[in-house]
């Protein structure tokens, strides 16, 4: 049975209340961010100690608290205006490139080999660019706020993935690539005699060898063999920490919110990522889909007033025409929005919890406030019974 | 006239913060420079052929395919375009399938730093430059990107930069450079920054352009703002909206429409309105670029009419 919308709205604000982590995903321009930002501010107006944790470097959610800048470290975000009582909220960015220093600090076995890595032209153009450096940083930060106990619950905002499938398997495609007995395969032979010579045990590893010469040029190739083997003997560390941030994320105490906008390609992606959490085991707690426009015919106000009993009323001709057809083009976007979410409904047997399109901008902490208060405060949105939806 | 200043380049880059349209725009873009006469290669990456089946094309298989006379689109994946670049340096057929079969290469290829950045913009460069014919002619007057939707702001045309720092010699090093080089010149390249009006997207257009000016070296060239809500009423008009709401009035405008959500859909309408003047006026003040406005669209699905319809506004612009 899927949950109905009032269920999918508790179930959440529980977690809110008693999870450690909760990851919110979903693809870019949903309103990501700030649905990451409402729900801690939510928790900490509860009586949590809450800290948000966002990736994004062009600073959003900066703006969406109102704050001129955020730095690497959480920084404490004044909450007296919200009567929050103990609670209390932090926010930070992510520092991908220091996050990764840090990584080599905590894993280096002694200060030579630090500086190998730390010195390595290779390392320090492409360790923040590395095709998943983001995903793994934000994994690793993950572990280190979550062992962290000035904070009861850490909301972590993911990249925006086009996909979203990279944001769990990022990590584990980059920790192959730092495996050095892959690289080494070809490169080792290459430099490790400290002479050039071409000893490969297959044709096929010569050839790639040669493509890779072709590629990139002999030097890149001495600085990318450097780098591999500086990380030797450290690679089990990090294996064994990304070990534990799948262990966290599976674990009871965690929990995934997928966040989408109300098209059918935000709420396709959405769905494919709720299957790819279902088989990984890591725990769902619900969807929110934002900015939906509801039937202006069927809002609730309009409902109080049951218009069958209404007479024609004497609007000027041009105005009357002029706001019935505003009328039917929202008509129209609901009845498109209406018809993705019953889909996604129907394929993921769940209620996703809908936020209608709010009168302002959330931009500020009182805004942000206010879109908790909608998404826990009014639940007539999604509360249609579950019977509506055709099994 | 804007068109004839984007026009007048080789190569436009779409950017944005994700969800604001940039496919779309592409193809009006597109589509307005086809209506010049202009021979057009729109160019999606990885994209589950947006903006290509709008304009009524089917898979592309990694060719540019024409769609319409003059107007070709082409759907780069990543790893055809990487696979197309190993069988192009290594030519002996048996030892590229070696190597494209290899694990090493799949796992090389899945998490090397940025290569598929650098293999898709390598790929357009060269798409840029394709000539044909007996007089080698350019195969195209335009090519229009749609950069894809990194979220890390102008992640993908940062790639070159860095591989031109990090790698100092060899063939990929020199690519970076040349592609690097395209991106700087300014007869040749413009950015197009798309945003919609709404905060965040407004930060973060006034954010890519200090970027793609300070830090890439590529010439912003315009601000398209998506998804503008027009005025649907007087200003008179606005005002009875307002009057005619406090009132309270019960009664119907039409066969199922109370006026009060008749009413309350008005409200919006100007509230958005208003909106996206605010962030018109914003991005003119905050940007030394032209703007230009495209409607908003309360469509079922945007096809070949609607994109026709914002071509016109574009060539109007």
């Amino acid at each position: 049975m899927p949950r109905r919308g009032r269920d999918a709205v508790s179930a959440l604000a529980r977690a809110l209340l008693e999870r450690r982590v909760i990851v919110v995903c979903g693809s870019g321009g949903v309103g990501k961010t700030t649905t990451a930002s409402a729900l801690a501010l939510h928790a900490a107006r509860g009586g949590r100690r809450v800290l948000v944790c966002t990736i994004d470097p062009s600073r959003r959610l900066a703006t969406s608290l109102g704050l001129q800048q955020l730095s690497g470290r959480p920084r404490p975000i004044d909450l007296r205006r919200f009567g929050a009582g103990r609670g209390s909220m932090s926010a930070m960015v992510l520092d991908v490139k220091s996050t990764f220093d840090a990584l080599v600090l905590r894993h280096a076995p002694n200060e030579a080999s630090r500086r190998r890595i730390l010195d390595n032209r290779f390392y320090r153009h492409v360790s923040a660019a590395l095709a998943g450096s983001h995903e793994y940083m934000a994994m690793e930060k993950l572990l280190e706020l979550a062992a962290d106990d000035r904070f009861d619950l850490i909301v972590l905002d993911t990249p925006p993935t086009r996909h979203a499938l990279d944001f769990l398997e990022a990590p584990d495609r980059l920790l192959d690539f730092l495996d050095t007995s892959v690289l080494k395969w070809f490169l080792r032979p290459y430099f490790a005699a400290g002479r050039l010579t071409i000893r490969v045990a297959t044709r096929t590893g010569a050839a790639a060898l040669k493509l890779a010469d072709r590629f990139l040029g002999l030097r890149f190739l001495e600085e990318l063999s450097e780098f591999f083997l500086a990380f030797e003997g450290m690679y089990d560390g990090f294996k064994e920490r990304a070990a534990r941030v799948h262990a966290l994320l599976r674990d009871p105490s965690s929990g995934f919110v997928l966040v989408a906008a109300p098209s059918p390609l935000a709420l396709e992606e959405a769905l494919f990522f709720h299957r790819r959490l279902a088989e990984k085991q890591m725990p769902f707690l619900g969807f929110v889909v934002n900015r939906v426009h509801p039937d202006p015919a069927r809002d609730d106000r309009a409902r109080r007033a049951p218009w069958g009993s209404l007479g024609p009323v004497a609007v000027e001709p041009d105005l009357a025409a002029r706001l019935l057809a505003v009328f039917r083009d929202l008509q129209v976007l609901a009845r498109v929005e209406r018809r993705a979410i019953a889909r996604l409904e129907v394929d993921a047997r769940d209620r996703p919890i809908l936020v209608p399109e709010l009168e302002q901008d959330v931009h500020d902490l009182r805004r942000l406030a206010e879109f908790g208060d909608t998404i826990f405060g009014g639940v007539a949105l999604a509360s249609r019974p579950a019977a509506a939806v055709a099994r | 006239m804007l068109l004839d200043d984007l026009l007048s380049r080789r190569l436009l880059v779409l950017t944005g913060k994700g969800g604001v349209g940039k496919s779309v725009v592409g193809a009006a873009i597109a589509l307005a420079a086809r209506e010049r006469g202009r021979r057009v290669l729109l160019v999606e990456v990885a994209s589950p052929l947006e903006a290509a089946r709008r304009l009524g094309a089917g898979p592309s298989h990694g060719r540019p395919t024409e769609i319409q006379p003059g107007l070709f689109t082409v759907n780069l994946d990543p790893a055809a375009v990487m696979e197309e670049y190993v069988r192009h340096v290594v030519r002996i057929d048996l030892l590229v399938r070696r190597i494209l079969e290899s694990p090493v290469y799949h796992r090389f290829f899945a998490a090397a730093p940025a290569l598929k950045e650098l293999m898709l913009l390598g790929k357009i460069m060269v798409l840029e430059e394709e000539r044909t014919g007996l007089a080698r002619r350019h195969a195209w007057d335009l090519v229009v990107v749609d950069a894809p939707a990194t979220g890390h702001g102008l992640a993908f045309l940062k790639v070159p930069l860095a591989a031109a720092e990090a790698i100092p010699v060899g063939p990929v090093g020199h690519n970076a450079r040349r592609i690097l080089k395209l991106l700087r010149d300014r007869r040749r390249t413009a950015l197009v920054i798309v945003a919609i009006p709404e905060e965040m997207a407004a930060v973060e257009a006034v954010e890519l352009h200090r970027l793609a000016v300070d830090e890439v070296g590529v010439a912003p060239a315009a601000v398209v703002l998506n998804g503008c809500h027009e005025r649907r009423f007087s200003d008179e008009e606005e005002v009875e909206i307002l009057r005619l709401s406090a009132a309270g009035l019960r009664g119907r405008l039409d066969e199922g429409v109370p006026l009060e959500a008749a009413l309350r859909a008005g409200r919006r309408q100007v509230r958005r309105r208003k909106l996206t003047r605010f962030y018109q006026d914003r991005l003119r003040r905050a940007l030394p670029l032209p703007l230009v406005s495209l409607p908003f669209l309360f469509r079922e699905d945007l096809g070949l009419e609607e994109l026709h319809s914002l071509a016109a506004r574009l060539e109007a612009a």
